[in-house]
């Protein structure tokens, strides 16, 4: 990871620093003179971050602390922290599923114009996983090494709340203040977008491999019940609880609503999940990638572009007739960023119609960005009619919600959800 | 000479005074370390097990055993399968690790030191790595089931199989099942149990064993009677280097296990960190430690304990 070029410049301060204060000790000295950026942190202040960031490149630069405005200089490399399978990827990586340096087209693009490295990783397999490796840097008010993070609705509306996320300068976003569609504005968590644009929607459904559930002489699922038929030990549940609770409520015929969810439905949903959990069900996140690839799953519960972007040919992904969950993921810019203006350039790049576009024609996700959708027609016709991309009105009649619990509600699913993978 | 004598007088001074310190300030470094790293961690996780709250509005110690009852009465499944998990990979390992060690010790020769440095070869690699490459090794579709499920037909030759699908049909999986995580809790403690066996083994004067083998005993009984028990300190070494962080182990469990094997470890790292939820996560803690203590210290007493110390 760490070993491509885009480090090098990070390389080159942490060696000199290395070596200067094992020569002479002047820690002070050196932090001075090898900094690129005009204000240099304490010389302690490197190598106290080190610990906390959770990549393999630590961050050279402490959080400066709150100028009012990013310089518009671009600063890199940008460290972006995404989910699998939601990029665009070109050559050897499309087909592997999976992003390596250099293989995203729009990614390249945007190295090309602005001169400046991006440090992509699949770095996101559920949110409360993720944001648990920056807390203690988050809650320690040091920076998380990230610089970009795509977060659902409901942990990117914690991470607001807690005053973990930079404040966009939207003059450097005119992109994103223009194209956003308009029934992603005004969430109430962030009305006025100060501190997040949304990445993609999509929704929370049944994916399965054909193949095997054939050659096993399963039929394949066309509702969530179904699931119930197929041997546990051959199926993923997600680890998001959201998601994994969301979909047994509809499987047991109650509305998956955050808002209007009560113990006792929340209680029922566990109880039908708990046979499955007894026979091998396990919880993972994104990873069921890899395990539809290793054919060790033959159902699951998945989001929806994934298994169309980087599964194979029998895997497949469908809406289940008791419905669907639906859901946004949204970039955020983490406090203490050290590459903030880049930060929402990127932002910006990827509001453009023709690349948002491009984005989500591979990935097959929703775009939250006006225009995307002639666009993606104009690339690829066909495109048009597939529902991943425009659900239709059907499908949009049966997504539900369950983004917003209350936090009394949510205490008590982590507590269900927990019982249930057994920690 | 006069300079001699002029400092003899400032030497004995100097070792009556401080002469008795001595020993305790070359053990201050080590109990300075114990002290900030252990003993007031210890001391703050128990006032966290004994309080009520949220991270959200603060614990405050309210002298309650909740987190105690809760955790007792949620995760004795979690601690069952530590104990079993725990116990299973240190019998594996001492099964495994002592052979090993014997023919390291007794049968090394000039490739003693290459042998030894293979023994800890696996740990150049990361620990997760090397939890992870199991999960190559014992996927369904890996390079020990995939031969069985296609290569020799297993699957579509009925003949082959003793009973139709008794050995391995098309469901038939190693990982994330028991069989994996033990598999991999064993690999990974395997060198903490082969290490202090061969210094055990390696110290034996072998002139020991010839005089059993000449005066009474066969080589089975010289085995018994004197190999043996100059390696039990090895074993207790062993097992309690093996056991104590297999029983506290959690990425085993997370990444070869399933929901229902996950171990102590697993609720500790999931309450500390996921749910915030201190009190339990500190009880379960101190559970674990007491545990661990209480076993060691009826291991010790098994095996005797002057014979421990080498």
């Amino acid at each position: 990871m760490s070993e491509q070029p885009q480090s090098f410049s990070h390389d080159l301060t942490r060696r000199r620093f290395i070596q200067g204060s094992a020569m002479a000790g002047v820690a002070a000295f050196i932090a001075a003179c090898t900094g690129t950026r005009a204000s240099a942190p304490p010389a302690s202040a490197p190598a106290s971050t080190a610990p906390v960031a959770s990549s393999s490149v630590a961050p050279s630069v402490a959080p400066s602390p709150s100028v009012a405005a990013s310089p518009k200089v671009v600063s890199g490399p940008l460290k972006f922290a995404n989910w699998p399978a939601y990029i665009d990827l070109a050559g050897a990586a499309g087909e592997a599923g999976e992003y390596s340096p250099g293989s995203s087209p729009s990614l390249e693009e945007f190295q090309k114009q602005f001169k400046v490295k991006v440090d992509y990783q699949e770095k996101i397999g559920d949110n409360a996983t993720f944001v648990e490796t920056i807390k203690p840097a988050l809650v320690g008010g040091l920076a998380t090494g990230w610089d970009l993070m795509v977060l659902t609705d409901w942990m990117a509306s914690k991470v607001v709340a807690n005053g973990w996320a930079e404040k966009i300068d939207q003059t450097n976003v005119p992109n994103c203040t223009g194209n956003i569609r308009d029934a992603l504005k005004g969430q109430a968590w962030d009305a006025t977008n100060d501190y997040h644009y949304p990445w993609q929607s999509g929704m929370t459904g049944v994916g399965f491999n054909a193949k095997t559930l054939k050659d096993n002489g399963i039929a394949e699922p066309t509702k969530i019940a179904d699931l119930w038929n197929i041997p546990p030990d051959k199926m993923t549940f997600l680890t998001e609880a959201r998601d994994t609770f969301g979909l047994v409520l509809l499987k047991l015929g109650v509305d998956a609503n955050g808002e209007t969810v009560t113990e006792q439905q929340l209680k029922d949903a566990a109880a039908a999940i708990q046979p499955l959990v007894d026979g091998g069900l396990r919880f993972t996140g994104n990873e069921y990638l890899e395990s539809f690839a290793q054919k060790k799953v033959w159902a699951a519960f998945v989001w929806s572009g994934d298994l169309a972007s980087s599964g194979g040919d029998d895997d497949k992904f469908i809406f289940p007739e008791e419905g669907t969950l639906i859901w946004t993921d949204n970039m955020l810019i983490p406090k203490g960023a050290a590459n903030r203006y880049t930060a929402e350039l990127m932002m910006n790049y990827v509001y453009d119609p023709k690349i948002a576009a491009q984005i989500a024609n591979y990935i097959y996700y929703v775009s939250p960005v006006k225009g995307a959708d002639e666009e993606i027609k104009k690339l690829d016709p066909e495109a048009a009619t597939n529902p991943l991309l425009f659900p239709t009105p059907e499908t949009v009649a049966k997504q539900h919600n369950f983004q917003s619990l209350s936090e009394e509600m949510e205490k008590i699913m982590n507590d269900l959800y927990s019982t249930l993978s057994g920690t | 000479m006069t300079a001699g004598s002029a400092r003899t007088p400032r030497g004995p001074t100097f070792r009556a005074r401080f002469g008795h310190a001595v020993p305790y300030l070359l053990l201050a470094p080590g109990l300075f370390w114990l002290v900030v790293f252990y003993v007031i961690p210890a001391v703050q996780m128990f006032t966290y097990s004994i309080s009520t709250g949220s991270l959200e509005t603060g614990f405050e110690m309210s002298l309650t055993g909740d987190a105690y009852a809760t955790a007792i009465d949620r995760f004795g499944k979690q601690f069952m399968n530590s104990i079993l998990f725990g116990g299973a990979a240190t019998l594996l390992t001492l099964a495994i690790g002592f052979p090993v060690a014997y023919t390291i010790a007794f049968r090394g020769g000039r490739y003693k030191n290459l042998i030894l440095f293979l023994v800890i070869a696996p740990f150049f690699t990361s620990f997760l790595i090397r939890t992870i490459s199991w999960k190559i090794l014992l996927g369904d579709e890996g390079p020990l089931l995939a031969p069985l499920r296609h290569g020799l037909g297993f699957l579509d030759n009925d003949w082959l199989l003793i009973g139709h699908g008794a050995v391995i049909d098309g469901r038939f999986s190693l990982l994330n099942t028991p069989i994996s995580q033990l598999a991999g809790l064993t690999y990974n403690f395997l060198p903490f149990m082969i290490l202090p066996l061969y210094v055990a083994l390696e110290k034996i004067d072998p002139r020991l064993i010839e005089a059993a083998e000449d005066l009474f005993a066969n080589r089975a009984a010289a085995f018994r009677r004197v190999t043996l028990p100059l390696a039990l300190p090895g074993v207790f070494a062993g097992s309690l280097l093996t056991f104590i962080p297999a029983m506290g182990d959690y990425i085993n469990a997370e990444l070869l296990g399933n929901p229902g094997t996950r171990m102590i470890g697993n609720v500790i790292q999931n309450r500390l960190l996921v749910q915030n939820d201190y009190p339990v996560g500190s009880a379960l803690s101190f559970m674990l430690m007491a545990g661990i203590l209480v076993a060691v210290a009826v291991y010790a007493r098994a095996l005797g304990t002057e014979q421990l110390t080498g």
